[in-house]
């Protein structure tokens, strides 16, 4: 079998990132929420690089060439859907951050009319 | 805290310069009208003006963009009841002596957004041609998508009554409140009205259309303005 070696290095590194995830995850610097996508695709690329018949199987019914050919496109297709999920994600805290950022302005001026006295409404930078 | 009456909100970054003539001139031409600044994350000393003239600030700690700073101070002016909130820039180019002219047909409800805009009438305010183009083609885009003839898209100059108001809390983009918002108002109902003013040039600072932004600016505001269009008005 010729695949062998790619195959090993496959099924290692879904391992390796795998137990990578879950570590994180263990040490909450991973929420559960952002660790699914991650599982799930080390599973799909575990499979596929173990296993040789389902990945003769996949490869087969989708018409491709190579197999590894397959576990590439897997994982360049994995990257591409999760940079567009983060892109998401990311609008999403720039509407909170911003919505956070005038709730803050308004309460400060709350603030400031009822101690006019404490001026903390001049400080520039607010980093001083 | 006051029931009714107009409110002018000047959003400010880094206009510390300019700020000082801006709020002293709106005092002076529309004594009846209440100021406030929205300071979008400035580091320079631009709460210090209106602090010393007893105007509210509302300082937003980062900078979040124009849009974002006008939408903060229509949240206040719908807090405190005013009947209609005007954006006036503080770099000195809208001359308060308009704002009567801008806020009359909102208060006689006669429109819900009021836009001064420098094109309505022949005035003296040229632009670079590359600016003008822009104007040119977003004009365009409004009529096409919305039926309505705004020449002056990009005029910050506005007045907008309560329910306007309570729609730039849903729909006002962070950055430029242009074209694709004027769709989004039209598009739910509102009726805009152009108002002639003259512009004049800025006092100091630079302008917010810097060459970066020339270039995001026509690929974002086509986009937002085909995505107004699109979106069904909830």
């Amino acid at each position: 079998m010729y695949l062998t070696r790619i195959q090993l290095i496959t099924a290692l590194g879904a391992v390796g990132l795998a137990a990578a995830v879950l570590e994180l995850v263990r040490r909450r610097r991973l929420t559960e929420e952002y660790s699914l996508p991650w599982v799930i695709s080390t599973v799909v690329v575990a499979v596929l690089g173990l296993s040789p018949p389902v990945l003769a199987a996949v490869t087969g019914a989708l018409g491709i060439l190579y197999e590894s050919s397959l576990v590439f496109f897997v994982g360049l297709a994995f990257g591409t859907i999760m940079l567009l999920y983060l892109s998401i994600k990311l609008s999403q805290l720039t509407h909170e951050h911003q919505a956070v950022v005038r709730e803050l302005a308004l309460l400060r001026l709350r603030l400031d009319e009822r101690a006019p006295e404490s001026g903390a409404g001049l400080s520039p930078g607010g980093r001083a | 805290m006051s029931g009714g009456g107009v409110l002018v909100i000047i959003p400010a970054c880094n206009e510390a310069a300019s700020l000082p003539h801006t709020l002293d001139e709106v005092r002076a031409r529309a004594p009846g009208m209440d100021l406030l600044v929205v300071d979008d994350g400035s580091r320079d000393d631009t709460a210090r003006a209106p602090h010393d003239r007893g105007v509210p600030v509302l300082r937003h700690v980062v900078n979040l963009g124009v849009g974002a700073a006008l939408q903060t101070g229509l949240r206040f002016a719908l807090e405190r009841g005013y009947d209609v909130a005007v954006q006036l820039d503080a770099d000195g180019q809208h001359d308060p002596s308009y704002l009567e002219a801008l806020v009359r047909p909102v208060l006689a409800g006669e429109c819900d957004v009021a836009i001064g805009s420098r094109f309505v009438a022949r005035t003296s305010y040229h632009a670079p041609l590359t600016r003008r183009a822009g104007m040119l083609l977003f004009s365009g885009v409004v009529r096409l998508l919305t039926g309505q003839r705004i020449t002056d898209t990009t005029s910050g100059f506005r007045a907008y009554g309560r329910e306007a108001m309570e729609a730039c809390q849903r729909d006002l983009p962070r950055d430029f409140p242009d074209a694709p918002f004027l769709i989004t108002l039209a598009r739910r109902g509102f009726r805009l009205r152009e108002i002639p003013v003259e512009m004049r040039e800025r006092r100091a600072g630079d302008s917010f259309y810097t060459l970066s932004k020339t270039l995001y600016y026509p690929y974002k505001n086509l986009l937002a303005s085909l995505m107004a269009w699109l979106r069904r008005p909830a």
